[in-house]
């Protein structure tokens, strides 16, 4: 079933491609507009993060207080998630004409919104990678990690989008309880603060959540050049442990699943319930 | 163009549920939550939520080079079948083929985004509807030429008009190379040129060797278009046949005037024999047989009458009485009348029909067959209707 979605995608790529095009050029038409959605965000989140930070870990000289690079990083993720949601879980509604008018796979939908956020995301990491040399980053070959945590959140968020786009369609105020989570999902997710803070059965909760490992484990690959498959210490903190993998590995591939699967048995009935 | 498109119906029923579902969490937890805790059934949402079938028991088979139509009421379900058709909705029961790719002209804009320029809608409208983008590139002029916006074409959509709109999108679908054609409704699209221009177009598409569905309420266009038709009523095929046969059925299933005579009718086996076939220019000179039996002695003053009547509104275009021609029935026994006359009428459908008259009673004794009249004029047609000018 996974496979004839995969087929499906494949033969309405020209679709998919055109979705994409037509959201893309309707966010960029104004450049003022485009360039916020990619850069701006980021840059709040990243703002208030320092504001957190200074708050919390006494003007940020505390050894707790995560480096600036990493906060540039997780912000610029989370706002990739932020993104992503929303639209991804907006898709079927914002096109519903379309949908109870014409026949494709529906999937194409959510999938164009994913792919339309990765083009946003694009435009933010090249702002990001300038500016990273300058807040501390230090490259090196374990960047290779990098993209490797981008496919399980891209494919964690997509997973999550296709679930919300379908809810959203029997049920209307699934988009209120996707505002929720995301403005309080910043907060249970380690994006201003480091899971390093905590031990034990704290770090453990906070590393269940399958965003944590992928937004950590992008941060420690790209701005700390720490090889993810061994442990890292910072004195008795754990920076890093592979165990930490679990998480993002079983929830995307649990997500992705489930997203799939449902998404393609509850599509027969978008045209009948709308 | 692949000759092997198919589109058919197979005993397909398909069941909609009245009344509203739960639409929200914030209405379904608490009903559900009441059903945890009380152990019963929401009762007032079950009730209100009765199925009735949109669809009973529909099949059909078209084959390529072969074109039906599909008329009926709102609500009989002409819709219904297209979305099963397409693959919007699923049937519970029968199966629903479509061989090849299909080119539907269903909301032909209805990809449309409003802030869009022309150009980047043609793209975006024709990926949804299954055009690569080398083909779009390759018709694009042709489409553009089609719609006549051609100086609009990198003006945002949303300032053109509604006929701009809908010609555009009517010329990216017209533009299609479909295995299998579905249409509706697409007919009544811009203005009089434009309307002749797609519909001959449409036309080219429909003879081609591709199989076509068509739902349209103008039935001259069923007529034209189709070489058979099915009538749908609630659901139900009321009718399958020839499509003069169906637009008959359709109009007359309301009952406005019967078509059975009694078995002690003052006249029997009538019928009505048209001299033509398929669409008929204007002022061309036709015949009709107008045939029968007298069964039994008939009142003096009693006329056979000839009727045309305009389908789409049914007005009265024309009546006339046999016995001004010198043609008298006869006292008993077979009668068989061979006329002459002249389509002057503008383009439309026509029915002819003829009735017994009583001038005494001022009503119709019973009535005979029907026939359709398709006519097609050129845009120089000047009709004339008397309506009694004098001078007081």
């Amino acid at each position: 079933m996974k496979l004839t979605v995969v087929q499906d995608l494949v033969r309405y790529r020209e679709l998919l491609f055109q979705f994409v095009r037509r959201d893309i050029s309707l966010r960029y038409r104004q450049a003022i507009m485009g360039f916020g959605w990619a850069v701006l965000l980021p840059l709040l989140t990243m703002g208030a993060s320092l504001v957190l930070r200074a708050v919390a870990f006494k003007g940020g000289g505390s050894a707790d207080a995560p480096p600036l690079a990493a906060l540039a990083v997780k912000a610029w993720a989370w706002g990739f998630v932020a993104g992503a949601l929303t639209f991804g879980s907006q898709s079927l509604l914002s096109n519903i004409s379309l949908v109870t008018k014409i026949y494709f796979p529906r999937e194409v939908l959510p999938v164009a919104a994913i792919v339309t956020q990765c083009v946003d995301g694009g435009i933010g990491f090249c702002v990001l990678a300038i500016a990273l040399p300058f807040l501390g980053a230090r490259f090196g070959l374990a960047a290779l990690w990098f993209p490797v945590f981008l496919v399980l959140l891209v494919l964690l968020v997509s997973g999550l989008a296709l679930l919300l786009a379908a809810a959203n369609i029997f049920f209307r105020d699934v988009k209120y309880i996707v505002q929720v989570f995301l403005t309080f999902g910043i907060f249970f997710t380690p994006v201003v603060y480091d899971p390093s803070s905590f031990h034990g059965m704290a770090r453990a909760a906070v590393m269940a959540n399958p965003f944590a490992g992928i937004l950590v484990g992008l941060d420690l690959a790209l701005t700390r050049n720490l090889n993810l498959a061994t442990t890292h210490m910072a004195g008795a903190r754990i920076l890093w442990q592979p165990t930490d993998l679990i998480a993002p590995i079983l929830g995307t591939a649990v997500l992705l699943v489930a997203g799939l699967g449902l998404f393609r048995r509850a599509s027969a009935w978008f045209a009948e319930v709308y | 163009m692949a000759t092997s498109g198919r589109i058919a119906f197979e005993g397909i029923w398909k069941e909609f549920r009245k009344g509203p579902a739960h639409d929200s969490l914030r209405d379904m937890v608490p009903a559900l939550t009441r059903r945890l805790l009380t152990g019963r059934k929401d009762q007032e949402s079950s009730s209100r939520r009765e199925a009735f079938w949109a669809l009973r028991d529909v099949s059909f088979d078209v084959g390529p080079g072969h074109c039906l139509g599909i008329i009926g009421g709102n609500g009989a379900g002409k819709s219904t079948t297209l979305k099963i058709l397409t693959g919007i909705l699923q049937p519970p029961r029968g199966r629903s083929i479509l061989v090849g790719r299909v080119g539907s002209l269903i909301e032909v804009s209805a990809g449309f985004h409003q802030d869009l320029t022309g150009r980047e809608n043609v793209f975006l409208q024709g990926a949804i509807m299954g055009m690569r983008r080398d083909e779009i590139r390759r018709r694009f002029d042709q489409i553009v030429d089609f719609s006549g916006v051609g100086e609009f074409i990198d003006t945002p959509v949303k300032r053109y008009s509604n006929g701009m709109n809908a010609r555009l999108g009517f010329s990216i679908a017209v533009h299609l190379e479909p295995d299998a054609l579905i249409v509706d409704e697409v007919l009544s699209v811009g203005d009089a040129s434009f309307q002749h221009h797609a519909f001959k177009r449409l036309k080219e598409m429909v003879h081609g060797q591709i199989p076509a569905v068509i739902v349209t309420h103008q039935l001259n266009r069923i007529v034209e278009l189709c070489d058979s038709c099915i009538v749908l009523e609630r659901g139900a095929v009321q009718f399958h046949g020839s499509p003069e046969a169906a637009v008959s059925a359709y109009l007359h299933e309301d009952g406005s005037s019967q078509r059975e005579n009694p078995p002690d009718a003052p006249l029997r086996n009538l019928s009505l024999t048209p001299g033509w076939e398929g669409v008929v220019a204007s002022g061309s000179s036709l015949e009709l047989v107008v045939a029968g039996e007298v069964a039994r002695l008939l009142p003096p003053d009693y006329r056979i009458e000839v009727a045309v009547r305009r389908v789409t509104d049914g007005t009265r275009i024309h009546g006339f009485c046999l016995e001004h021609a010198g043609l008298d029935l006869p006292e008993r026994g077979p009668f068989s009348w061979p006329l002459n006359f002249k389509a002057n009428l503008n383009t439309g459908l026509y029915q002819i029909n003829f009735f017994l008259h009583s001038p005494v009673d001022q009503r119709a004794i019973m009535e005979g067959p029907r026939v359709l009249l398709q006519v097609e004029a050129d845009r120089t047609f000047i009709g004339d209707v008397f309506m009694g000018l004098a001078a007081r």
